[in-house]
This record gives C-alpha cells, sequence and structure tokens, in this order.
C-alpha cells in the first residue's frame, strides 16, 4: 500500500474543521485553568492559610502523579453519577482545566517568586493594598515573568486534547479517526493531522516569542 | 485628617517602639518626635536598628510595643501585647500620606516612568486620569526627570530610579516621607542628583525623617540628627552638635569610623556639586 496525498488532501476541509475544535477545547481549557490558577495563588499567599496550601500541594500531587487520560474518563464518567450532565465537550474542558491548573500553580509560583518583596512593600507604602497590590503591581509582573512557560503549558493542553477524542469530543483527532475508519487510509489521514497539530502549536510558540520579544524591546 | 490643627510638637510621636525578630531585641523602647516641617537624619552603625525603627513610623513593619500616631491619628499600636492596627482601609490612607524611599528604589519595573507616578494617584486618592497626569508631570519635573515619562523604569539609571521613586511618593500629596537609606545603592556619582532634590524638599518645608550615612548632607540638612546604637537611641541633637561635640564615647567612635571615608566637615554641604550633575 503507498502513500496517497490526495487522500491527505481531501481529508483537508474536515480536519480543518476538527483543528478548529482543538483550538476551542485548549483555548477554554488553558483560560479556565489560568484563571482558577490565579486564583488560587493569590488566596494562598495572601491568606497564608495552611489548611489552603496544604490542600493545593495535595490536589497538585494527585494531578501530576495520575495519568490525563484517567482523569478525563473521572471526569466524564462520574460528573454524571452525581447528577451533573455536561457533555463530553464541557467534560473534557472541565478536565483539561483542572489539570492544566496544577501545573499553572506551579508556574506562577515561580514567577511570584520573582517578584521582590521591595515591590510589595513599595505598594503598601503607597496605600495599596488587597485587590489593587494584586491586580496593579504583583500580578502583572508574575504573568511577565511567567510568559515562556505559560507559552510551554499552553501547547501541552493543546496537544492533551487529543486525549478527549476517547470521550466522543469531535475534535481533530476524532475527525481523523472517523475518516480513515471510511477510507482506511490512516497514515495520509494522520499525517494531515499531525501537520495541523504541529502548525497550531508552532503559530502559538511562535507568536509567544514575537510577544517576548516586543516586551524586551520595550523596556530594555 | 486636618494636620494644621494639631500643636507642632506632636506630628509624628513614635511612643516606646518596641521589636524583636525571634529571640533577637532590636528596637528597645525607642521613642521619637517630629514637629511639622522638621528633618531629621537617623545615623548610626549597620544593625542598629535605624531602618526598622524607620519602617514602624508607617507601620509597614508592625512593631511588638508602642504606638504610633500621626497628627494625633493612631498609625499603629499595641495595646495588650496582641499586634492590632487600625482598620486596614486607615491605615492604607494614613500610609497614602505617608511616603516612603527605599534603599532599592522599588519602582514598578512594568510601568511606564508616567504611569509609575500615575498609577498609585488614581488606586488610591482616587484621582481621574487627567488630574493625575498633570500631578505626575509636575512631580517629574520637580526631581528631574520631565524628559523621561515615557521610558521604562529599567532603562533608568539608578539615581534617575530613585528620582522616580520619589517622584511617586511626591505626586501624593505627603504630610511625611520616610527615607530609607535613599543613596546607599548608588554608584557615587549619581548621589548627589538625589540628594539635591532631597535638598529642595527640606527647603519648601517637608516634613522628612532619613536614615542616611550622609553626614555632610545630614549636617547640611538635618534640623535633628538622632544617633542610635543597638536597638536605643543614644543622642540625638542639632547636627553641628551630635556631629562635631559628640558626648558619648559611642558616637565618636562612630564618627571617626566614617570620618576616615565619607565625613569632610570642611567641604560644602554633601560634599557634592550643587546642582544636578546629569544623573
Amino acid at each position: 500500500m503507498k502513500f496517497d496525498i490526495s487522500y491527505t488532501f481531501d481529508a483537508l476541509p474536515r480536519l480543518f474543521e476538527g483543528s478548529l475544535v482543538t483550538l476551542t477545547l485548549a483555548l477554554l481549557g488553558f483560560a479556565f485553568s489560568v484563571v482558577l490558577a490565579t486564583i488560587v495563588t493569590v488566596a494562598r499567599t495572601a491568606s497564608k492559610s495552611r489548611i489552603l496550601a496544604y490542600s493545593v500541594a495535595i490536589y497538585i500531587s494527585f494531578i501530576r502523579g495520575t495519568p490525563l487520560l484517567v482523569q478525563i474518563f473521572l471526569v466524564f464518567y462520574v460528573l454524571p453519577i452525581v447528577g451533573i450532565n455536561i457533555g463530553p465537550m464541557s467534560a473534557g474542558i472541565l478536565a483539561l482545566t483542572l489539570n492544566s491548573a496544577a501545573f499553572v500553580i506551579e508556574i506562577l509560583r515561580g514567577g511570584l517568586a520573582s517578584v521582590p518583596q521591595g515591590q510589595f512593600e513599595a505598594a503598601r507604602s503607597l496605600g495599596l493594598s488587597g485587590f489593587a497590590l494584586w491586580v496593579k503591581v504583583v500580578l502583572p509582573q508574575t504573568f511577565m515573568a511567567s510568559i515562556p512557560p505559560l507559552v510551554n503549558e499552553f501547547t501541552q493542553v493543546l496537544k492533551a486534547t487529543a486525549l478527549l477524542s476517547t470521550i466522543t469530543v469531535v475534535e481533530l483527532m476524532r475527525v481523523s479517526q472517523q475518516i480513515y475508519s471510511n477510507n482506511y487510509h490512516p497514515v495520509e489521514v494522520l499525517t494531515g493531522a499531525f501537520v495541523m497539530y504541529f502548525l497550531m502549536c508552532f503559530a502559538v510558540s511562535r507568536s509567544a516569542s514575537l510577544l517576548e520579544s516586543k516586551f524586551e524591546v520595550k523596556r530594555a | 485628617m486636618a494636620a494644621g490643627s494639631e500643636t507642632k510638637h506632636n506630628f509624628l510621636e513614635m511612643t516606646e517602639i518596641r521589636k524583636s525578630f525571634g529571640d533577637m531585641t532590636v528596637l528597645h523602647d525607642v521613642s521619637l518626635s517630629v514637629s511639622q516641617g522638621e528633618v531629621i537624619c537617623i545615623i548610626g552603625p549597620s544593625g542598629c536598628g535605624k531602618s526598622t525603627f524607620l519602617r514602624t513610623a508607617n507601620w509597614l513593619t508592625p512593631a511588638d510595643g508602642g504606638e504610633v500616631r500621626l497628627a494625633g491619628e493612631l498609625v499603629g499600636g499595641v495595646p495588650d501585647a496582641r499586634s492590632v492596627s487600625t482598620q486596614t482601609k486607615e491605615l492604607n490612607a494614613l500610609r497614602a500620606r505617608v511616603g516612603m524611599v527605599f534603599q532599592n528604589f522599588n519602582v514598578w519595573p512594568h510601568l511606564s516612568v508616567l504611569e509609575n507616578v500615575v498609577c498609585p494617584q488614581m488606586v488610591v486618592a482616587k484621582r481621574r486620569r487627567g488630574e493625575a497626569e498633570k500631578q505626575a508631570l509636575a512631580a517629574l519635573a520637580e526631581v528631574g526627570l520631565d524628559d523621561k515619562k515615557s521610558e521604562w523604569p529599567d532603562n533608568l539609571s539608578g539615581g534617575q530610579k530613585q528620582r522616580l521613586a520619589i517622584a511617586r511618593v511626591l505626586a501624593m500629596d505627603p504630610v511625611l516621607v520616610l527615607m530609607d537609606e535613599p543613596t546607599s545603592a548608588l554608584d557615587p556619582e549619581l548621589v548627589s542628583g538625589v540628594l539635591n532634590v532631597l535638598k529642595r524638599l527640606a527647603q519648601k518645608g517637608m516634613t522628612m525623617i532619613i536614615v542616611t550615612h550622609e553626614l555632610g548632607f545630614a549636617s547640611s540638612v538635618a534640623d535633628r540628627v538622632v544617633f542610635m546604637e543597638e536597638g536605643r537611641i543614644v543622642e540625638e541633637g542639632a547636627p553641628d552638635v551630635i556631629l562635631q561635640t559628640p558626648k558619648t564615647e559611642r558616637l565618636k567612635l562612630f564618627l571617626e569610623k566614617l570620618n576616615i571615608t565619607a565625613f569632610k566637615p570642611n567641604s560644602d554641604s554633601a560634599g557634592h556639586p550643587t546642582m544636578d550633575s546629569g544623573s
């Protein structure tokens, strides 16, 4: 059986649609995870609560210590049992969010540690506190320091969306499977998907490094 | 907070401030009262508690004992050995009127020079952007940085960063400015630019407490020099009295040590050129 590129080209329109779903899943999952991780980071730092710190540490070690595929199945099958029916797409995004949040919390911890104590002190001595202190002074610096690992984490999430094909989310991987189970040309179709995934990740990391160098130019 | 209605003597009243870090007591019931318009320089060997004392003045470092009152209002106090301070909101309002300048500048690197000065005005003083920018430009002009308003702090020299930090404080219309070794982190040639700004502030009647090693500057600007050692005020008085005729052996020793390197009693003011020398 020789490689026939025409199968790849024929599949492209549907693969493109699948890519859009993949991108949507990744963007939503990652966006929610950054929001969640930011809230946790601020709460953990500002409250100095031991219970919160321990809970977060335990959560992170569970997420890191189990396969994402298991986490996805758990969210997908457990939620209906407790009476929550949100469908595979939402369950998938939720699973990605819960997983990625653990890693983003760790990323932000590093970013936060790079903000000197004097930055907090200057803000407090000027009367900034609470919300304003975080939003105006601390978080911008935390995120600036975290851009490279955050971009990396986003590409991880983007690639992890392929696992959602297992819970019937019709994203790029699932679309590919549907196509080659009809035409029996998995190599040609998956090559198309391969290129699609690569282009998405490449575009993300390229635009991120452009963004970074723009900051550099602006600031140094 | 009408400062003018208060009597001159107790504008800032720091009473029996005590502070320990672990087993080490760094401040032993230190008291200081400052009248309005007074410029006080605190000198002393490193580790004597002078910076910690300064930082309790706006309760940035809460003390373990004693209280601080500004124009009669409680900034922070410790009744019953429990650390309580005024409500955070009130404390912030007070802090906004008490400027603080740090050794390491602590300007915000993610904001432009102008935004560094605008941001606290809008957030804390609730000024509109137009007004805040006007005030910021005036403050930047005051410290000679008006031409740098669109720069990023990373592009400024140390002296410029410190002057930016001062402008940020001035734009908040402070009633009192605390300075924690404002020139210690600067290259020698950048010191004079900052000291000149401080001198102008003193001439304008700004109430200031300055922790400094610049004895020449202290002698020319301070109304009162306070010498601290081992968490206590050992001597205080007019600068020429304190610096020329020290009463205690400890101050004598301290001045002798500094004399070798820094203090030139015969030179004018800080021993630096008088006007801005570019930095």
